[in-house]
């Protein structure tokens, strides 16, 4: 019971042949969220899509086991069929490529990969629309391209929507709440809550601690210049969020 | 003897034909042989070599070869081609099948001379005043599958009276058999505000040489819409010109390449406004991959006192490989001063970062491609205004359309 969803160890990892991470670990458990906050330039991005599988962005050293699985192995659309779900710090428009079409064939993949048949067309629609009302999506916007015309707020939403269409177990969300007013902060809040079960769990990449006044965090870690260099309870997002990342720097 | 195989086919040839023909034809024979086939060294076929053909022996096709795998467009009439000839079994519209064409004047180079000589009758649409044709017409053409070496020459005429109006789907398709020499020339006038939706489309296979030449002339307020597709495994060279000779003429020429490996395309267009307040749009797609070589130059000449012309040129590659070659070359020649004249030309890659977010969805990255190159196609595809001829263009190119998603978006919207 206590063995962990996801279990990160000294994990380095480079960009374009430049070392990001520099040995980081940590373990998280079904049902716990983390978060994870530092600096500009600190990692994050690169720690999310090294989980997600990107091209590009290469484990040079150290292990990731999803679910007791070595997920460093596994192409980035094989990790998503397994529940991993990336939410996008700048999500990308497609023009030409519908959300529906995208949804459609994102849900097919996952049932083809465990066996199973495609979605019924009124099943579909149901559940997108059942689904799009949460984040408050006028599924009219679904028929144009992928993010396509989506202002920045409207983008991050569709993250979220995309996430609880697909249900994924783990959920990475690579500061979804930077640039959003208050309302739509706290849908996105409401999104990710509505998913939070102890079968999931969360990973929250962010910059600023208002998101956790609504998602509460079980563990907040901080990262600096590519490893983690404090982890805590939520108290330690209070203080960060007095102290600054300055002090981060100095160290 | 330079071309003689070339000599030797029109010998057999010119013993059916009258003595009138045969000596006119004989006259276009001699150009050919002193002209020959255009050279490398003009700038108009700088990247299209003909050279290997000249040492090439094609024989006329004595057998007339049935093909029983017709794929038709349903609502369409159709005049069938087999090898050049045509097929009156398979053909709704024999009346449209136009006699055998003789050819005065001179052609003016060598390939349209091999043309002239050889030149079997083709299509001749010929509409009166105001006449509208009902269903788009299908001309086929096919080869037999024979697997000697064939050639085939042919002439088309599309004449529409004033106001007049019809749909033309051209497809050369897919085959199998021996290598194959194919040419054809196709004279369009339109007249006062006729119109004309025009499609080319070509799916040839390897081991096909396909050059086609179309010259439209518009008369007073004419449009003109074509679509050129190639997709197709051959070597193939396409010379699309207009005029807009008549004041208010419109003409949009569109065109999609996606060959198949192996294959050149090579498209040359050359659009001239000749007067006053034409229109002119050439949208230009290709997606170009492995070991492939696609060819496009556009040119648009504005003559002087063509006033208030309104033209675009815009193309776009998406080259998939390092063994890809694209040569997109625009051409402007701008003789008037009031005019409104836009051009541009890219050269890209596929996203990949719009790659990496379909993935990472769960979606395969085969899948994921082909949604992309299907985006980037998309734009073009979208000029085929008949729905049956679109759902033929998207099966063969592989990019089966859903209609259950079309469906819901229709339910969503
Ligand atoms: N595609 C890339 N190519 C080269 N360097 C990159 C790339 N992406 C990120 N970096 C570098 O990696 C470091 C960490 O970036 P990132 O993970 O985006 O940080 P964060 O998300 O914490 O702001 C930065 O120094 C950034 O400049
Ligand atoms: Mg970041």
């Amino acid at each position: 019971m206590s063995k962990a969803m996801l279990n990160i160890k000294d994990l380095h990892a480079t960009v374009d042949g430049k070392e990001i991470l520099k040995g980081l670990s940590f373990e998280v458990k079904a049902g716990e969220v983390h978060a994870i906050m530092g600096p500009n330039g600190s990692g994050k991005s690169t720690l999310a899509h090294v989980l997600a599988g990107r091209e590009g962005y290469v484990a040079t050293a150290g292990e990731v086991e999803f679910d007791g699985k070595d997920l460093l192995t596994l192409e980035p659309e094989v990790r998503a069929c397994e529940g991993v779900f990336l939410g996008f710090q700048y999500p990308v428009e497609i023009p030409g490529v519908s959300n529906l079409t995208l949804l459609k064939a994102a849900i097919n993949a996952r049932r083809k990969y465990r066996g199973g048949s495609e979605i019924e067309a009124s099943d579909f629609l149901a559940w997108i629309r059942d689904r799009a009302k949460i984040v408050k999506i006028d599924p009219k916007m679904l028929s144009r391209g992928v993010n396509e015309g989506f202002s920045g707020g409207e983008k991050k939403r569709n993250e979220i929507l995309q996430m609880l269409i697909l249900e994924p177990r783990l959920m990475i969300l690579d500061e979804t709440d930077s640039g959003l007013d208050i309302d739509a902060l706290k849908i996105v809040a409401d999104g990710i809550n509505t998913l939070r079960s102890p079968e999931r769990a969360t990973v929250l990449v962010t910059h600023y601690q208002r998101l956790l006044d609504y998602v509460q965090p079980d563990f907040v870690h901080v990262l600096a210049r590519g490893r983690i260099v404090k982890s805590g309870g939520p108290e330690l997002a209070q203080e960060l969020e007095q102290k600054g990342y300055g002090w981060l720097e100095a160290a | 003897m330079k071309l003689q195989p070339y000599s030797e086919a029109f010998e057999r040839f010119a013993a059916t034909l009258s003595d009138s023909e045969r000596s006119t034809r004989g006259r276009q024979l001699q150009r050919f042989l002193t002209l020959g086939f255009p050279s490398k060294r003009e700038e108009d076929w700088r990247y299209t070599d003909l050279s290997p053909l000249a040492d090439k022996t094609f024989g006329l096709a004595n057998e007339f070869g049935a093909r029983a795998d017709l794929k038709t467009i349903d609502g369409t009439e159709r005049l069938v081609f087999v090898d050049g000839r045509f097929d009156p079994t398979h053909s709704s519209a024999a009346q449209f099948h136009g006699e055998l064409p003789t050819i005065e004047t001179p052609a003016a180079d060598g390939l349209l001379a091999l043309n002239a000589a050889f030149a079997a009758s083709g299509l001749n649409l010929q509409l009166a005043a105001n006449e509208h044709l009902d269903a788009p017409l299908h001309v086929l053409f096919l080869g037999s599958g024979d697997a000697a070496a064939t050639m085939s020459h042919q002439r088309h005429r599309i004449v529409l009276g004033a106001g007049a109006s019809a749909t033309v789907i051209l497809e050369f398709a897919r085959d199998s058999g021996g290598e194959r020499l194919a040419t054809h020339t196709l004279d369009i006038e339109l007249g006062a505000n006729a119109q004309l939706r025009l499609h080319r489309l070509q799916f040839e296979r390897a081991g096909a040489n396909l050059l086609t030449r179309i010259d439209a002339r518009l008369a007073r307020d004419a449009r003109l819409k074509a679509l050129c597709l190639d997709a197709g495994g051959g070597f193939t060279r396409h010379d699309f010109n207009v005029s807009l000779d008549g004041a208010g003429a419109d003409a949009e020429v569109h065109g999609l390449y996606a060959p198949q490996p192996r294959a050149h395309v090579d498209n040359h267009t050359r659009i001239v406004h000749a007067a006053p307040h034409g229109r002119s749009r050439e949208h230009f797609r290709g997606i170009v991959g492995e070991r492939t070589r696609a060819v496009f130059s556009g040119k648009v000449v504005v003559q002087p006192g063509a006033q208030k012309t309104d033209s675009e040129q815009r193309i776009a590659n998406l080259l998939l490989s390092k063994h890809a070659e694209v040569n997109a070359k625009p051409d402007l020649e701008i003789y008037a001063d009031d005019v409104k004249c836009a051009h541009g030309a890219t050269v890209g890659q596929l996203d990949d970062s719009a790659l990496a977010y379909l993935r990472s969805r769960g979606i395969d990255a085969a899948t994921a491609k082909s949604l992309l190159l299907r985006a980037f196609a998309i734009e073009i595809l979208d000029h085929v205004g008949y729905a049956p001829l679109r759902r033929h263009i998207e099966d063969i190119l592989n990019f089966p359309d859903d209609p259950e998603l079309d469906a819901l978006i229709e339910a969503v919207s």
